[in-house]
């Protein structure tokens, strides 16, 4: 079976939604506390770790939502309004930040979200960094579909929703990202118990 | 057998992607053929390496952040929408000037209109607004009293913030709106609030006291008299009149009169003779020893609310007395002395108030979606298990 290295599935309900519609202040903290992590964590792999950019570009996400709420009417499933949203912003940001600046400084992200003994955290801290480091050289149609997959949790119909594409297209970019990454840090095989 | 290869379908395979059918077709694909085989080991390495990739916890300032820009961005609106304002009487003006007593009666007039205002809508029966009868939609503009008579009710949208019901019988009246502050008077009557500004923006005058909104909902009544009932249904409002304040979370309610201000906050599930005594130690105070006697006998650890606030409320013996029975429903943290307590040291006394809050706010939607939230998730349900 698939093992997942993401937190636990949360559901915001309608009710939630329609309490953040009518602008309810709680409801939009429950929103935002259920999705941060991971929504923040497509910033930061989309931004090669630089975590001012992500924290910059998270806050853009949160504030569209809820100037934006209203609109969303219930005509697909809420996670994939919102990673649309996600992704649609960390690609405008990119390329706006392509034109006037460059990167931050790549950092190693230590704060991830794990509460194993210290020597295994640390070995895991390092994996991740390798397969954060290679993710971040994947061209961006590559590593949409493998973030959403894997730091989001979405099927790859939600995935081929979220990304305006076939779901053909997101099993073959997967395939490809998939092989890459094996490619790049097959040196790894044995920490992943391959 | 002669099969088609499978290196397509390889990484929804490994994802559980694939139907029944269709993985038990590629499983013994792979049995056969060494070359899909290969390419199966190379995806499987991918997904495997990819399932490593964790979840980055986003800084704690970040929900901060975005309601602190939130507020600018609504602001600037506002403001843009004020500047706006502005900008069209001038125009009228500069008009006007060719003669001085249209020019005159012109300004009168923009300025006049020029007021800030907010939208009110009659949800049943006709508004009193100023001297105008209004049946539908109109505008409450600044300074402007509205009124309900025994069978109508109205909604007020409070700028961006919140809104405010209006109950039969109620006099209203709007005194401030900008960026930092909203304020209405409550004469009389009745309103229910629901804001969701942060704290200590919209505010609402009674002739007993000041209701300061710490984010939340809550239903205020002012009767003939001036006195008041306050009940929070979420969040936390804080009463205030001078140097008294009750703050009061959600299911407490405080009674507020005239001269006094603000009574002592209690939970509304207390008992009738707890609540009784209370009322009577706040506002009879003839005979505050036994009324204090019932209320320390009837309290219970939720309770705590109360007796908090009355620890710099009642007289020196009476207070080593709430102060017994409050160490012994939840005994101070380290840090909290007796002697400091009974001397009114107010930062033990906050100290105190922060751990005796999680008995008070427990039941707020917020703790509880939280709750409701981490048990479906320790239940195992995974993403995948559910689709």
């Amino acid at each position: 079976m698939e093992q997942r290295a993401v937190m636990p599935e949360t559901t915001i309900d309608e009710r939630v939604i329609e309490a953040c519609q009518e602008g309810d202040r709680e409801a939009f903290r429950l929103l935002f506390e259920t999705y941060k992590d991971r929504v923040f964590s497509i910033a930061v792999y989309s931004f090669d770790g630089d975590q001012a950019a992500a924290s910059d570009v998270s806050q853009q996400i949160f504030l569209k939502l809820m100037t934006s709420i209203q609109q969303f009417r219930g005509d697909s499933a809420f996670t994939t309004w919102l990673y649309r949203m996600v992704v649609n912003t960390c690609i405008d940001e990119r390329r706006r930040r392509k034109r006037f600046l460059p990167f931050g400084e790549v950092t190693p992200m230590l704060n991830v979200a794990d509460k194993r003994p210290q020597e295994q955290q640390y070995a895991r801290v390092e994996l991740a960094e390798s397969v954060r480091a290679a993710i971040t050289n994947l061209r961006p149609k590559l590593r949409l579909p493998i973030l959403l997959k894997y730091v989001q949790g979405l099927s790859y119909e939600e995935i081929a929703t979220v990304l305006d594409c076939s779901k053909g297209t997101v099993a073959s970019r997967l395939n490809r990202g998939h092989k890459e990454l094996a490619r790049c840090l097959g040196h790894l095989r044995d920490q992943v118990g391959d | 057998m002669f099969s088609y290869h499978v290196t397509r379908d390889l990484s929804a395979y490994c994802n559980g992607e694939l139907s029944a059918e269709e993985s038990r077709r590629v499983a013994e694909h792979l049995i056969s053929c060494a070359p899909c085989r290969t390419q199966y080991e190379e995806v499987n390495l991918g997904v495997k390496l990819a399932q490593s990739l964790p979840v980055v916890s986003a800084p704690d300032e970040l929900w901060e952040t975005v309601v602190s820009q939130y507020q600018t961005q609504t602001a600037e609106v506002a403001s843009e929408t004020r500047k706006f304002r502005l900008w069209r009487p001038r125009l009228v003006a500069v008009a006007a000037s060719l003669v001085i007593g249209v020019t005159l009666v012109g300004l009168w007039f923009v300025r006049r209109e020029s007021r800030p205002f907010w939208d009110v809508v009659s949800l049943g029966g006709d508004l009193r607004i100023g001297n105008t009868t209004i049946k539908g939609k109109g505008q409450l503009p600044l300074g402007e009293w509205l009124e309900t008579d025994n069978s109508s009710r109205a909604k007020i949208d409070v700028g961006q913030i919140g809104e405010v019901e209006i109950d039969p019988n109620t006099r209203i009246r709007l005194v401030e709106t900008k960026p930092t502050e909203h304020r209405l008077e409550l004469a009389h009557g009745k309103m229910s609030a629901r804001i969701w500004a942060p704290p200590r923006l919209f505010f609402v005058n009674t002739p007993s006291g000041v209701a300061a909104d710490m984010g939340c909902a809550y239903t205020l009544e002012v009767d003939e008299q001036g006195g008041g009932i306050l009940h929070v249904t979420s969040g936390w409002v804080a009463l205030q009149l001078k140097d008294r304040e009750s703050m009061v979370p959600a299911g407490a309610a405080c009674a507020t009169r005239p001269g006094i201000g603000p009574g002592t906050p209690y939970f509304e599930d207390a008992s009738t003779t707890f609540r009784n005594a209370l009322w009577k130690l706040d506002f009879e105070p003839g005979d505050a020893g036994s009324s204090l006697d019932q209320v320390l006998s009837e309290s219970r650890p939720r309770d705590t609310l109360t007796l908090w606030h009355l620890l710099s409320r009642v007289d020196a013996a009476g207070r080593v007395r709430v102060y017994d029975r409050l160490a012994l429903l939840a005994p101070p943290p380290a840090g909290v002395t007796r002697e400091g307590v009974l001397q009114l040291d107010e930062q033990m006394l906050q100290l105190w108030k922060g751990q005796l809050e999680n008995n008070w706010s427990d039941n707020s939607m917020f703790k509880k979606k939280l709750i409701d939230l981490w048990q479906k998730g320790g239940k195992g349900k995974g993403l995948e298990g559910k689709r």
